[in-house]
């Protein structure tokens, strides 16, 4: 892996379509878990342009702050899915379509 | 040769699982699209001397989230949505949003940033670079702050998912 061939542009072309794609994901899709995955998606995206950007100045701190994506990210999801569970307890459903009141 | 070819391989994979994911509509589906992402993504790492990161994606996110996910998949026993997207305009207006950013980010990267000078060559890798000693080193040198902060927030994390899955509403 000694010379880099690939020019880092065409990472970060790759990095924004699943960024896209990610927030297609959370704008046009009706269950709250799949609109979970598409935010992990664009999560993933932005780290991936990191790290690029990392190996373009040869520094170490864009992957180290993946790593803080990655710990964001997991709590992101612990809480998330909480409320999830909490919802669909209490409504029998896990359609963002249907959860609209912010009353209880 | 090989690493375009691998470059290939996995952004056209991550493309195509990243579709998978938003289009399927079975959530367990789209979990395991989610996987096919991670593994292509973290393939990418490797490629960009990332080696470290690249284990932990697999070990973190394709490991751990990702069961997480798919334990609340079969816990909550969620069918498919009937209409798959939100209906009316809300989904014209999402694809057209979505749209939006994406020509906006495409001309951020095809403008290299504005005006800034980004070198043509690539600078040469320190040894060491991105294994985990180096990341160790840095972690806990410069970033020693902001890692005590991360505790703190898993933490928080971890109290406020067990007081929302034990509390009663009504």
């Amino acid at each position: 892996m000694a010379g880099q061939t690939i020019p880092l542009e065409y990472y970060q072309l790759v990095a924004a379509l699943l960024f896209t794609i990610g927030v297609v994901g959370v704008l046009v899709r009706r269950s709250a878990l799949v609109i979970f995955m598409s935010i992990e998606l664009m999560l993933n995206a932005v780290n991936l342009s990191l790290v690029a950007f990392s190996r373009l100045h040869a520094q170490m701190d864009g992957q180290i702050i993946v790593f803080f994506v990655m710990s964001v990210a997991a709590a992101e999801v612990a809480v998330g899915l909480a409320i999830l569970v909490a919802i669909f307890r209490n409504r029998e459903t896990a359609s963002v379509d249907e959860v609209h009141l912010l009353k209880g | 040769m090989i690493e375009a070819f691998l470059f290939a391989m996995f952004g056209a994979g991550a493309i195509a699982f990243a579709l998978g994911m938003v289009f399927r509509r079975n959530p367990v589906h789209c979990a395991l699209h989610l996987v096919g992402v991670l593994l292509s993504v973290s393939g990418m790492f490797v490629l960009l001397n990332a080696q470290f990161i690249a284990a932990i994606q697999i070990l973190v996110y394709a490991g751990a989230i990702m069961v997480l996910f798919l334990f609340v998949v079969m816990l909550l026993n969620v069918r498919g949505e009937t209409p798959l997207l939100t209906p009316g305009a809300a989904k014209g207006f999402g694809f057209f949003f979505a749209l939006i950013g994406f020509v906006e980010l495409l001309w951020v990267v095809l403008s290299r940033g504005g005006d800034e000078a980004v070198p043509e060559r690539l600078p040469a890798l320190p040894s060491g670079f991105g294994s985990p000693a180096e990341i160790g080193r840095v972690l806990y040198s410069t970033w020693l702050f902001p890692f005590e902060v991360t505790s703190i927030l898993l933490l928080i994390a971890v109290v406020g998912a067990v007081v929302l899955a034990k509390r009663k509403f009504f």
